[in-house]
C-alpha cells in the first residue's frame, strides 16, 4: 500500500513542480526544491546519476536493483505522458488568446465616425447656452437688486413697526418675542439711530425701558414661577442689564430673611422650654419650618436664576447653620434638658436635609454633624458644670438664714444634690443617647465618651471645689473680724463636706459605675491605649483621701479655736506672781463650750461608732506616767532632795506602764472625732503648761481646773484612759514647772468644785 | 523602749529642751546640750560621737547656774557656746567658755565671757551668724531685738543696737539669715518678721500664725522654712513672700522644730509635740508646684517615733551632715543617721 501511495504522491507534486517552474521564471524559487539533497533523491538538482547508480548497486542485489529498473521505466512513462500534457494545454491556451484579439481588432473599426459626431454636437450646444445666457443677463440683475431694496424696506418697516410691535408685545407679556425683536434691531440703532430712526428708537428704547422694569418686577416677585423669573433673568441679560448687581440684591434680601429665621429660633426657645406651652411651641415650630422651606425654595431659584451664585449660596447656608449653632450654644449654658436640646437638634436637622436637598455641594450635613458634636460637648460640659453649681450651693446654703440650715439638713441636702443630680444626668443623657435623630445617632460613640470623661472631670472638679470651700473657709478664718459668725458654718461645712466626700466614695461612685456600665459601655471613639474615660476607682481613691482629709481638717481647725483659748489663758497672765485659787478659770467653761460645739456639729453629721477601750492603730504614742494621778502625799513631799528620785520613778514607771495611744487614726465616727479633738486639745494644754513657771498656787490654780474638767471631758470622750492620762500628764507637768508643788488640800477641791458647778 | 532603733541613745540627768552641734570641732561630730530643771542644778554636756559611730561619749560635763532655755554652740570656736537661761522668775542670757580640758571631768566651772543682761521680759534666744567668724551677736526677747558687739577674747559684749518691735507682737524666736549678715527674720504671733540689722528696721512680713521655729536654708539663698503649730512645715521662697512654695504636713501634733540639712539639698528634719522626729524630702526645686499630688512621691522619708516624750530640738551635725542628734523632753539624746535614704534622693 504504502509503495503504491508514494508514487502516486510523487507523481502529482511533480507534475506541479513542473508547471510552476514552467511559470515561474526562476526554478529556485519553486516550493518543491529540495532542502536536503540525499544522494538517494532523485528530484533534485544536484542530482548524480553515477553516484546514484553507484550507491544503488552496492546497496541492493540484483532482485532489488531489477525491481528498481521496472520502478524506473513505469516512472519515466508516465513523466512522458505528462509532458505531453502538459505541451498540449498550453497550445489550448495560444489559440484561445488569438481568438480573442482577432475580436477586438473587428469590433473598433466603427468608433472613429461616431466620435467626431459627438464632438460636433456638444460644440453646437454649447454656442446655444452662450447666447441665452448673455440674453438674460441684464434681467437678471435687475431682479437681484430689486429683490435687495425689497429686503431693505421690510426692515426699515419691521423698525418703524418696532415701537408698536413692542408695545404689543408688552400687552401680551411676551416679553422674549420683544426682547428678540429689539436685539435684532439694535445693530441698526447703533448705525442709524442718531439720524433716520431717531424717533422710531426714542420710541421703542421707551417701550424697552417698561419691559425691563416690567422683567425686573418679575424677577423679584415672589409670586412668580421660578420658570418665568429664571426667564426673565435670562432676558434681562440679553440685553445688557446689570445683572449682577440684581444678584446682589437678591442675596441681600436672602440674608435679611436668614436675619428672620434667627430670630424665630431664639423666639422659639422658651417655649420648647416651657411645656405647658407646647401648642404655641408646636405652633412656631412649624412656622419656622415654613420659612425654612420658603428659604430653601428661594435658594433653588436663586441656584437656577443665577448659576453663578452657588458659592455665595452655600456660604449663606452654612451662614444660617453657623447661627443656628451659634444660638444653640448659647442656649446650652442655661439649664435645659436633652429633650430640648434635641428637639432644637431636630429643628435644626429638618433645615439641614431641607438645604441639603436644594444645595448639596454645600456639605451641610457635615458641617452640622460638627456643629452638634460640639454643641452636645459643650452640652454635656456645661450641664456638668451647672451641677457642680448645685452642689456647692446646697452645701453652702442660702445665706439669709444660718442658723436654721443645719448641718444635717444641708449634708442630707448635698447627697441628695449629688446622687439625684447624677442620675438626673445620666437619665438625661441617656435620653440623648436613645434618640433616633440622626446626627445625634452618628455621635453615640463619642456622647459616650463625653459622658465618661465629663463624670470624670466633674468628679475632678468636685474636690477641687471642695477643697476651695474649705480653704476659702479657713482662709477667712484668718481675718478674725467676722470669725464668730462665719466661723460656726465653716467648720460645720468642713465636716459637711467630709462626710459627703465619704458618701461620694461609697454610694454615689457604684451607683454612677453601674449606671454607666449599663448604659453608657462602648464609645471608644478614643484609642483603647487610653483605656476607658472613666475611671471610679482613681475617683474613689481621691474622695477617700478628701474625705479623711476634711475631717483632719475639721479637727485641725476645732482645735485651733481650742488652742486660741488655751493660748490666751496661759501667755497672759504672769503664773510666778499668782493668787491663791478662789474659783475654777473661766477658760474651763470657753473650752468646754468650744467642745460642746463641735459635739454638737459632730452628733448631726456622723454616725454613732461602737464604744472601744482602744485603737490598735496608732501613728504616735506615749506611755503613761501613772495610772492614779499623782498622789497628794508624793507631790507633799517637794524637797529638793526628792525631785529627782521623782524623775527616775517617772521614767520607771513609764517602763511599765502599759501604753496609752494619743494620736490615734481618726475614724468616721461621732466619738472617735470628738476624742481626738480631746485629746489634742489636753496635749496643747500640757505643752502651754510646759512653758511656764509657777508659784504654788499657779499650781494649784491648774490643778483645780483640771480637777474640774475631769468629769465632763470623760463623758464626752470615748477614750476615758487617754483622758485621765493626758489629764495627769498636765498636772505632771506643772508640778515639773513649779517652784512650790504644794497641792490644793482634797476638800479645798472640792469645795471649789462644788461652788463652780453650783455657778455654772 | 519598743522596737528596733537604730539609734544611739544618751541619757541626761533631767528634761532638756535644748541640743546644739558643735560646728567649730572639725575633728569629732560633738553636740552640746543643756537641762531644763527648776529646782535641780543644771548641767550642760558636751557629748561626742565615737569615731567608730556607734557609741554617744560624754566629753564634758559643767554645771550651769540655772534652767536652760535655749544653747547654741559658737558657729567659730568650738569651747564658746551661748545659753538662754532662766531662773523661774527672770530670764538670762550669757556667752559661756568651756575651759580647757585637762581629762577631768569632775564638773568643772564655766566661764563666762559676757552676761547680755540688756533684757527685761523673757529672752527666746541668742543667735550667732551661722555661716562664719563675725563679731556680732543677737539676742531676742518678747518685745525687743538686740545686735551685740562681742569680742570673745576681751570678753565684753556690748549692745550695738536694739530695736523694740512694739507691745502688740510678742516675738518668739528667730533666725539669721545665712546668706546675708543684714537679714533676721524674727517670729511673732502672727507672722514672720524680717528685719533690716543695718537700719534695725522690719523690711517685710510674711502672714502666717503661731510659728514655733524657723530655719534659713543653708544651701539655697531666698528659702525659709517654717514650724507652726497645727499647719505643719511651710517652705516659703522669699522672693514671692504671699503663698507658701510647699507645704509639708508636719506632725499629729504641734510641730515644734525644723532644720534643714547643711549638705543635702531639701533634705528637712522636724520634730513635735507627738514624741516623733520627722525627715521630709521637700521638692523645693520650684516646679513641685504644677506637678500634679498623685504623682508626686511622699515627701516624708522616715518617721522616727522611739521618743517618750515630746522632742523639741534636733541639730543636723556639720561635720558628717548625714547624722542628727535629737534629743526628747525626757532628757533622752538620741543620734540617728539618714545614710539609707540618702541614696533615694
Amino acid at each position: 500500500m504504502a509503495a503504491n501511495d508514494v508514487p502516486l504522491d510523487d507523481k502529482a507534486k511533480r507534475m506541479r513542480d513542473l508547471l510552476s517552474s514552467f511559470y515561474s521564471p526562476d526554478p529556485s524559487m519553486s516550493s518543491s526544491s529540495p532542502k536536503l539533497a540525499s544522494l538517494d533523491s532523485i528530484n533534485t538538482a544536484s542530482f548524480d546519476a553515477n553516484q546514484y547508480m553507484n550507491l544503488l548497486v552496492q546497496k541492493s542485489n540484483l532482485e532489488v536493483l531489477l525491481k528498481r529498473h521496472v520502478e524506473m521505466a513505469a516512472e519515466i512513462k508516465n513523466l512522458d505522458t505528462d509532458l505531453q500534457m502538459l505541451v498540449y494545454e498550453n497550445y489550448n491556451k495560444f489559440i484561445s488568446a488569438t481568438d480573442t484579439i482577432k475580436r477586438m481588432k473587428s469590433n473598433i473599426v466603427g468608433m472613429e465616425t461616431n466620435m467626431e459626431q459627438l464632438l460636433e454636437k456638444i460644440t453646437s450646444v454649447q454656442s446655444r447656452s452662450d447666447g441665452v445666457n448673455t440674453s438674460l443677463f441684464e434681467k437678471r440683475e435687475h431682479i437681484e437688486k430689486l429683490h435687495r431694496t425689497r429686503n431693505l424696506l421690510r426692515k426699515v418697516q419691521f423698525i418703524y413697526d418696532l415701537p408698536a410691535r413692542l408695545g404689543k408685545c408688552i400687552k401680551s407679556e411676551a416679553y422674549a418675542d420683544a426682547v428678540k425683536f429689539y436685539t435684532g434691531a439694535m445693530p441698526i440703532f447703533r448705525t442709524y439711530g442718531d439720524s433716520s430712526f431717531q424717533d422710531c428708537k426714542r420710541a421703542s428704547e421707551e417701550a424697552m425701558q417698561t419691559i425691563i422694569r416690567n422683567l425686573q418686577g418679575k424677577l423679584f416677585s415672589d409670586s412668580e414661577s421660578i420658570q418665568s423669573r429664571a426667564e426673565a433673568a435670562v432676558l434681562l441679560k440679553q440685553l445688557d442689564f446689570p445683572v449682577d448687581s440684581l444678584k446682589v440684591k437678591l442675596l441681600e434680601k436672602l440674608e435679611q430673611s436668614l436675619a428672620d429665621l434667627e430670630l424665630k429660633i431664639e423666639k422659639l426657645e422658651p417655649a420648647g422650654e416651657d411645656s405647658s406651652n407646647l401648642y404655641q411651641g408646636g405652633s412656631l415650630v412649624d412656622n419656622h419650618e415654613d420659612s425654612v422651606r420658603e428659604f430653601s425654595e428661594a435658594v433653588r431659584a436663586y441656584l437656577v436664576i443665577f448659576p453663578d451664585s452657588k458659592n455665595q449660596l452655600i456660604s449663606l447656608s452654612r451662614d444660617l447653620l453657623s447661627r443656628h449653632f451659634e444660638a444653640l450654644q448659647q442656649y446650652v449654658h442655661e439649664r435645659i434638658s436633652s429633650a430640648d436640646l434635641v428637639n432644637i437638634l431636630k429643628i435644626i436637622w429638618t433645615d439641614v436635609l431641607l438645604l441639603d436637598n436644594v444645595l448639596e455641594e454645600a456639605g451641610l450635613p457635615v458641617v452640622s454633624l460638627e456643629a452638634a458634636q460640639v454643641v452636645v460637648k459643650k452640652y454635656i460640659s456645661s450641664k456638668f458644670s451647672i451641677f457642680q453649681q448645685d452642689i456647692s450651693d446646697s452645701l453652702v446654703g442660702p445665706k439669709e438664714r444660718v442658723e436654721e440650715y443645719t448641718l444635717q439638713v444641708a449634708l442630707e441636702t448635698g447627697k441628695k444634690t449629688v446622687l439625684q443630680g447624677s442620675m438626673d444626668a445620666l437619665l438625661d443623657f441617656r435620653l440623648l443617647l436613645d434618640d433616633k435623630l440622626e446626627p445625634v445617632v452618628n455621635l453615640r460613640d463619642l456622647i459616650i465618651d463625653y459622658v465618661q470623661e465629663g463624670f470624670q472631670g466633674f468628679f475632678r472638679t468636685l474636690y477641687d471645689c471642695f477643697v476651695l470651700l474649705s480653704e476659702k473657709k479657713s482662709a477667712s478664718e484668718q481675718g478674725l473680724k467676722e470669725m464668730a459668725q462665719s466661723d460656726k458654718a465653716l467648720t460645720g461645712l468642713v465636716l459637711v463636706l467630709s462626710q459627703i466626700s465619704v458618701f461620694i466614695e461609697q454610694g454615689a461612685i457604684p451607683r454612677i459605675t453601674e449606671e454607666i456600665a449599663s448604659s453608657f459601655s462602648g464609645g471608644g471613639a478614643r484609642g483603647y491605649e487610653y483605656g476607658p474615660a472613666f475611671v471610679p476607682g482613681e475617683i474613689c481613691r481621691r474622695f477617700r483621701s478628701a474625705g479623711d482629709k476634711f475631717i483632719n481638717l475639721y479637727i485641725k481647725m476645732r482645735t485651733q479655736r481650742i488652742s486660741v483659748i488655751l493660748r490666751k489663758r496661759f501667755m497672759t497672765p504672769n503664773w510666778i506672781k499668782h493668787k491663791e485659787p478662789r474659783d475654777v478659770h473661766m477658760f474651763v467653761d470657753l473650752l468646754l463650750r468650744e467642745l460642746e460645739a463641735a459635739g454638737s456639729e459632730v452628733k448631726q453629721i456622723l454616725p454613732q461608732g461602737i464604744r472601744k477601750h482602744r485603737h490598735s492603730d496608732s501613728n504616735g504614742s506615749t506611755a503613761s506616767s501613772r495610772s492614779n494621778p499623782l498622789r497628794d502625799d508624793r507631790l507633799g513631799r517637794s524637797n529638793t532632795s526628792r525631785a529627782r528620785s521623782q524623775l527616775l520613778e517617772t521614767h520607771l514607771a513609764k517602763l511599765f506602764k502599759q501604753k496609752v495611744e494619743i494620736f490615734t487614726k481618726v475614724e468616721y465616727t461621732q466619738e472617735s472625732v470628738v476624742s481626738t479633738i480631746v485629746k489634742l486639745s489636753l496635749k496643747s494644754l500640757q505643752e502651754f503648761v510646759r512653758l511656764q513657771t509657777f508659784n504654788r498656787s499657779g499650781f494649784q490654780q491648774i490643778q483645780l481646773d483640771i480637777q474640774f474638767l475631769r468629769l465632763p471631758l470623760k463623758e464626752i470622750s470615748e477614750d476615758e484612759a487617754a483622758v485621765d492620762f493626758l489629764l495627769d500628764e498636765v498636772i505632771v507637768a506643772a508640778s515639773e514647772r513649779c517652784l512650790d508643788p504644794i497641792p490644793l488640800e482634797p476638800p479645798i477641791l472640792d469645795k471649789l468644785i462644788q461652788a463652780k458647778l453650783a455657778k455654772g | 523602749m519598743q522596737g528596733a532603733s537604730s539609734g544611739i541613745g544618751y541619757g541626761l540627768k533631767y528634761q532638756a529642751r535644748c541640743i546644739s552641734d558643735v560646728s567649730a570641732d572639725t575633728d569629732h561630730t560633738s553636740f552640746l546640750t543643756g537641762t531644763l530643771s527648776l529646782k535641780e542644778e543644771n548641767e550642760v554636756h558636751l557629748i561626742r560621737l565615737s569615731s567608730g559611730g556607734t557609741e554617744l561619749i560624754c566629753e564634758g560635763l559643767f554645771s550651769h547656774p540655772n534652767e536652760i532655755w535655749d544653747l547654741r554652740s559658737c558657729p567659730f570656736d568650738q569651747r564658746i557656746f551661748s545659753s538662754v537661761y532662766s531662773s523661774g522668775e527672770s530670764f538670762g542670757a550669757a556667752v559661756w567658755q568651756i575651759p580647757e580640758l585637762y581629762g577631768q571631768l569632775n564638773s568643772p566651772q564655766l566661764e563666762k565671757i559676757a552676761s547680755l543682761d540688756s533684757h527685761e521680759g523673757k529672752i527666746n534666744c541668742v543667735i550667732w551668724w551661722p555661716s562664719g567668724k563675725q563679731d556680732k551677736l543677737i539676742s531676742i526677747d518678747q518685745e525687743k531685738i538686740l545686735l551685740w558687739n562681742i569680742d570673745c577674747s576681751k570678753k565684753i559684749a556690748q549692745v550695738q543696737s536694739q530695736e523694740s518691735t512694739g507691745m502688740l507682737h510678742y516675738l518668739s524666736g528667730g533666725a539669721w539669715d545665712p546668706h546675708d549678715v543684714n537679714a533676721l527674720a524674727a517670729t511673732c504671733e502672727s507672722s514672720v518678721q524680717f528685719w533690716d540689722l543695718r537700719t534695725m528696721k522690719k523690711t517685710n512680713s510674711i502672714e502666717c500664725t503661731h510659728v514655733h521655729d524657723l530655719e534659713y536654708d543653708t544651701k539655697k539663698n531666698h528659702i525659709l522654712v517654717t514650724a507652726e503649730d497645727e499647719s505643719g512645715i511651710h517652705i516659703w521662697d522669699l522672693r514671692m513672700p504671699r503663698v507658701p512654695m510647699q507645704e509639708l504636713p508636719g506632725h499629729a501634733h504641734w510641730t515644734w522644730t525644723v532644720r534643714c540639712n547643711p549638705q543635702y539639698d531639701g533634705l528637712i528634719l522636724s520634730a513635735g509635740t507627738d514624741s516623733t522626729v520627722n525627715l521630709w524630702l521637700s521638692s523645693s526645686s520650684g516646679d513641685g508646684m504644677v506637678e500634679s499630688p498623685t504623682r508626686r512621691s511622699n515627701p516624708l522619708l522616715n518617721t522616727y517615733s522611739d521618743y517618750e516624750d515630746s522632742v523639741y530640738s534636733v541639730a543636723w551635725s556639720s561635720r558628717e551632715p548625714w547624722i542628727f542628734a535629737s534629743l526628747s523632753y525626757d532628757g533622752r539624746v538620741v543620734v540617728e543617721s539618714v545614710k539609707s535614704y540618702l541614696s533615694r534622693k
